[in-house]
């Protein structure tokens, strides 16, 4: 089990003695069941952190916030505080910090990683609970061992098998509790025995080539563009987003002719094709580094599957090169390496 | 006009609306939104909110304002005004009936939008009372609304258990109730104390406060520069859920989409804009009033709290909760407000 007031303790005790500038970690929400993210900057304020299967959030997502804070800072002439920032990761997480240390993003020594492990279970899915009876109006989630979560709802706890209520993404995971860490709450679980990994979008490539186009056309029709999906992914860290031209970067020396001719890939409205190109490209720019956190999904307030196009990406890439993102961060990344045992002779 | 419906002849009365297009609330995707009814759809009305509110049926996300083309070099334009069937919204819950008029208030004040106008007019807007709340994030009494209330709406059901009390609220609404016919009954003479029954309890469950709503507006104004905001805003990942979900959002962009550059054809379109987004404000100089994540979280929250109060005398927020129980942050409306007005 994660010691709740271990962890507290060392994220207080990094914070006194000024090891860090700050823990990211969860803390109670206002409304609702689930935590929510926090950023501790006192030793005081530690005692507020929590660990329970409502902490969904992949916080990696703040230390590339943080990095674009600190590089904002010596733009301006200032200079940051150097000491690391520590960040509370479960697997799925520690895995996307292993690909923002791969890609450069980060230095292992600005982050210290304080691992925690899923207990043998995972985060849930809220949607899953909210369609239980009552489920809308818990109060609390617990581990329970690896096969069940206690939900409290008023005064009342009830054990609820950890299948019905546990994300998608947790029960495909392949390691839930973080190999890349600093220290480590809780045990190191490998033997899981949920789903298969990839067992959905196998599943979903089943279908016919027209039967799939059309439940993606489907879902595209669907898509708000609110690009939650986006802002939440740790690996999407690029300033200017090809395919949202609200990101496009306007300074004082943009010039009338700069934004005038400034292409627009993707348009704003919100049809079929426009969205098909934004979640497309998308899908393509995270091959080789997405860690299935499972975040783009979850966030999605119409619910489109976006976990099938990342998990089909990972899926090739693991069966054709064996290559898994964020496994290791001094592992060659998939796209700019190259191996002679590597499949497709024809490129040489 | 108020009328009793049998749940079994709800159908009657749908099918009784044949040159219109009937929309209700579908599960589907595991989510609750407003589905076109068709022949062999078995309408639920179980539903908790859909994710999406009405406002889209007056406000569509995507509305094209005119063609343009270049024809033997001169350029001309093609007006694009929308001609909809009549289109009859069934299940709207009170929170999202009170937001239409709100954004009725913002598409003529000043100047009487034709687009929003063209689709607005041929709206009806068919409530059912909510008989207990969706979630804990529920707080429309809590800003001056109610489970039964019937600002905006056209009809009023209320659900009393193998029947609806249907309730005629505007001439279009009276008008589409007579429409059903020989499907509606009249009351019986215990309905009216029945349905007074199932809205004071729907009442009786305890909301969220709203803190001190009365005085929102002046501590948000004393607060403007206030720390509180970018700290509140820490964690916000800049996405647009709360404002698109929002019944009462109604920032937009225009912008033309080239489909054919050689010969200048394309549309110009009006899609939905988000003050959450790093382009909402930003100015041709490159200096953005708004260019920090606390300054757009004062923005959203200012706008529902505050500067709809100066401009139209009543607050944009209408509790529907879509925008706490969505946001992938835990940011909470009613806690902001709360912090706000006790800093």
């Amino acid at each position: 089990m994660v010691n709740v007031d271990a962890l507290r303790g060392y994220a207080a005790d990094l914070l006194e003695k000024g090891q860090v500038r700050a823990v990211i970690g969860y803390r109670r929400g206002t409304a609702g069941v689930l935590a929510q993210p926090c950023t501790i900057d006192e030793a005081g304020e530690a005692e507020t952190l929590v660990w329970d299967p409502t902490c969904l959030n992949n916080l990696a997502r703040y230390l590339v916030e943080d990095r674009q804070q600190q590089a904002a800072a010596q733009t301006r002439n200032k200079t940051p505080d150097g000491r690391p920032v520590a960040i509370v990761a479960k697997g799925c997480d520690s895995r996307a910090v292993a690909v923002l240390l791969q890609e450069n993003y980060l230095k292992r020594e600005d982050v210290v990683i304080i691992g925690v492990s899923c207990e043998g279970s995972g985060v849930i899915d809220p949607r899953k609970l909210a369609a239980r009876p009552e489920g809308r109006w818990a109060s609390r989630v617990d581990f329970a061992g690896a096969d069940a979560f206690k939900v409290t709802v008023g005064g009342d706890e009830t054990l609820i098998p950890a299948r019905d209520l546990l994300a998608d993404r947790c029960l495909e995971c392949r390691a839930a509790a973080p190999a890349l860490n600093d220290v480590l709450f809780g045990e190191v679980v490998t033997e899981r025995g949920l789903d298969e990994p990839f067992r959905a979008v196998k599943a979903a490539q089943g279908a016919t080539e027209d039967a799939r186009w059309a439940t993606w056309e489907h879902h595209f029709d669907r898509c708000l563009r609110c690009f939650a999906c986006r802002a939440v992914c740790p690996m999407c860290y690029c300033p200017e987003c090809v395919v949202d031209s609200t990101t496009f970067v306007n300074t004082p020396g943009t010039t009338a002719e700069e934004k005038a001719t400034r292409i627009r890939w993707c348009e704003r409205s919100a049809s079929v094709s426009e969205s098909a190109l934004y979640h497309l490209t998308r899908a393509i720019h995270l091959a080789g580094r997405c860690i299935d956190c499972g975040e783009c999904e979850r966030v999605c307030p119409v619910n489109i599957p976006l976990r099938l196009l990342n998990t089909k990406l990972e899926m090739e890439a693991f069966e054709q090169f064996q290559y898994e993102a964020g496994r290791d961060f001094g592992q060659a990344s998939l796209l700019s390496s190259f191996r002679d045992e590597d499949p497709n002779s024809f490129i040489r | 006009m108020e009328k009793i419906l049998s749940k079994d002849r709800l159908r009657e009365w749908v099918d009784a609306l044949d040159d219109c297009e009937v929309l209700a609330p579908a599960f589907a995707d595991s989510v609750w939104n407003y589905a076109r009814v068709e022949a062999e759809t078995v309408i639920d009305l179980s539903h908790t909110n859909t994710i999406n509110p009405p406002k889209q049926f007056a406000f569509p996300q995507r509305e094209v304002f005119f063609r343009f083309e270049r024809a033997d070099g001169v350029p001309r334009l093609t007006p694009t005004l929308p001609d909809p069937r009549p289109t009859v919204v069934i299940g709207v819950r009170p929170c999202d009936g009170r937001g239409m008029p709100r954004n009725d208030t913002v598409f003529s004040k000043e100047f009487k939008d034709p687009y929003y106008w063209a689709r607005r007019e041929r709206l009806v807007l068919v409530g059912l009372a909510c008989n207990q709340p969706h979630s804990p994030n529920c707080v429309c009494q809590s800003v001056g609304g109610a489970p039964h209330a019937e600002e905006g709406l056209d009809v009023l059901m209320t659900d009393l258990g193998d029947r609806f009390h249907v309730k005629g609220i505007t001439a279009k609404g009276g008008e589409l109730i007579a429409r059903g016919g020989d499907a509606f009954a009249s009351l019986q003479a215990g309905d009216p104390a029945e349905v007074a029954r199932v809205h004071a309890a729907a009442s009786s469950h305890p909301q969220r406060p709203v803190a001190e709503l009365g005085t929102v507006a002046e501590a948000i104004r004393a607060r403007f520069d206030s720390p509180l905001w970018e700290e509140m805003a820490r964690h916000c990942i800049g996405c647009g859920i709360c404002t698109y979900l929002c019944p009462t959002c109604h920032c937009f962009d225009i912008n033309d989409e080239v489909t054919n550059p050689n010969h200048g054809t394309g549309e110009r379109v009006r899609t939905w804009d988000n003050c959450q987004f790093p382009d909402f404000t930003m100015h041709t100089s490159g200096h953005n009033p708004r260019g920090d994540l606390g300054s757009r979280l004062r923005q959203r929250v200012a706008h529902k709290f505050l500067y709809f109060v100066e401009n139209h005398g009543t607050q944009q927020c209408t509790g529907c909760g879509r925008c706490i129980s969505e946001c992938p942050v835990g940011i909470d409306i009613v806690a902001v407000v709360d912090r706000v007005s006790r800093a």
